[in-house]
Order: structure tokens, then C-alpha cells, then sequence
């Protein structure tokens, strides 16, 4: 059984990526650089949401900062986003246990059936 | 960066039709993933499944039956809300592939649309982590329960 990866999964790595506009925030920056200003043009909230936003992601590490004037420029942090995918990746150690399961219950059945009609 | 296909193979010790029964029918797919499954598995359904008391915080998804070839295919999306059309964008779409090998079945299983619904996914099935959890519990009881079946007469 490989569930152990899902109880290592990183609690605020995950509630980083858990939201929405997170999300959407990371897919925009991984086709480029943005700022606060910029990325609040392309989102339905405003730049102070997005700043804050962006102050969640810094935090975890999945993007990082330079400054750029007056604002800071963000780029995705490629190392840490590997990492966030490994972890969802967990998702198919999910399927692992489930095929696991799959390949135990069809051999039980399989047994049965030859104990039933035995060759 | 691709990641949004997983894929997996196993070769299982049963026939083709046994695990095309295992895969497919909801009877099994209690057994080995959701505590819950409300479907018909013939291509159009559309079905739920249940994972944990959705009475204490379980959560209920959307389960649409695609493709059904016995004993070589199965498909179907999950994850879109309960009551939405199933399609690319809101759902996970899963495929068994079944083939005779050794005298048994080599299983694939391809999950794509994580693009789209990775976070949510991996978010969903962190919530019942316990569900998880409690398979490991189970499993080792299983195969001695399993046992006695066989041994009676």
C-alpha cells in the first residue's frame, strides 16, 4: 500500500494551491513574469487581493520576488512547483493503493471460481 | 510542464472478465474506492459516488459512465458536481484497459484532465485521507476473510 505519500503531503503548500485564485494566479505567471498590477488586470479582484495573494504564495515559496520599481515582479519558483507536483502526484498513489485493491479482489474471485469448478 | 495524465499498470492473477467486473460494476467499486456508488454501468449513465458519511462531511461526486467494451475497456469521468454534464474542464476521465497476459489480465488505467482539476482532486481525497486509512485496517483482514469463503463447501 502506497498511501504513505498523502500523510506527507505539506499542509500549507497545499491551502497555498487549495485556492482558486491562487491557482489561476500561478498559471498566468508560469506563461511569464508578473506584478500585483499586472496580474490584477487579468483577474476578476483587485490589486490588494492579488497582493495579498501573492504574499500566501511567496510564503510557501512557489513563487519569488524582485523588485521592479515601486512594485515587485514575481516569477514561479520552478523547484518548489516540482515539488507541489510530486505531491499531487500523491493522487496517483491513490490509484496505486486503489489498483492494489482491484488486483486482490479479482483474484479472490478468480480462486473462488476455480474452487467452484475444479479443473 | 506535463502533468496532467497519470497512468498505471498492473498485472492481475484473474481472468479479463473477472476484472472487467472489478472495474466496472458499482457492486466492486464499493469494494475497492468510494463507500458509495450509485450508477449503471452502460455508456450515458450518470451516477454518483459517495466517499465518507456526507452526513458528517463526506463529499459526493459525479460518476458518468462513458465507454463500456467488456472485457477489454471501461471509462468514465468523475469529480464534476453531482447534476452537471460531465465533460473536459469539470471531471477527471479514467480509462481501464484490459489485456489477456500469462493467463491473466494486464490492467492500465489512465486519469487525465489534472490540468484542470488536480488541486481540487488532491484536495478532495486529502479530506478523506481517513477513507484511505481505513483500507489499511481492512485490507489485512481481507484476504483471511477472503480465505474462509473458498474454503467452504
Amino acid at each position: 500500500m502506497s498511501t504513505a505519500v498523502i500523510d506527507e503531503v505539506d499542509d500549507d503548500l497545499w491551502s497555498a494551491i487549495g485556492d482558486p485564485t491562487r491557482r489561476r494566479m500561478l498559471d498566468l505567471l508560469l506563461r511569464g513574469d508578473g506584478t500585483a498590477t499586472s496580474l490584477g488586470q487579468q483577474l476578476p479582484v483587485s490589486r490588494q487581493a492579488v497582493a495579498k495573494h501573492l504574499a500566501v504564495l511567496d510564503r510557501v515559496g512557489l513563487v519569488r520576488a524582485t523588485p521592479a520599481g515601486r512594485e515587485k515582479r514575481y516569477r514561479v519558483d520552478d523547484a518548489q512547483l516540482a515539488r507541489a507536483v510530486a505531491q499531487l502526484s500523491s493522487v496517483g498513489s491513490a490509484w496505486d493503493a486503489r489498483l492494489q485493491r482491484i488486483k486482490r479482489l479479482a483474484e479472490a474471485i478468480q480462486h473462488t471460481q476455480q474452487d467452484s469448478f475444479p479443473h | 510542464m506535463e502533468f496532467g495524465t497519470i497512468e498505471r499498470e498492473i498485472h492481475i492473477d484473474a481472468s479479463p472478465e473477472i476484472v472487467f467486473e472489478v472495474v466496472s460494476s458499482p457492486e466492486h467499486l464499493r469494494e475497492w474506492w468510494p463507500d458509495d456508488a450509485r450508477y449503471e454501468p452502460v455508456p450515458g449513465s450518470e451516477g454518483e459516488i459517495v466517499f465518507g458519511d456526507p452526513a458528517a462531511g463526506g463529499g459526493t461526486v459525479g460518476f458518468a459512465v462513458v465507454d463500456v467494451r467488456p472485457p477489454h475497456t471501461f471509462t468514465f469521468r468523475w469529480t464534476h458536481p453531482v447534476g452537471e454534464v460531465a465533460g473536459e474542464g469539470n471531471s477527471l476521465l479514467v480509462t481501464f484497459e484490459l489485456t489477456p497476459s500469462g493467463g491473466g489480465t494486464r490492467l492500465t488505467m489512465t486519469e487525465t484532465g489534472f490540468r484542470e482539476r488536480g488541486w481540487e482532486v488532491a484536495v478532495l481525497e486529502q479530506q478523506y485521507r481517513e477513507h484511505v486509512a481505513g483500507w489499511d485496517h481492512f485490507l489485512p483482514r481481507l484476504a483471511p476473510y477472503v480465505a474462509t469463503l473458498v474454503a467452504r463447501p
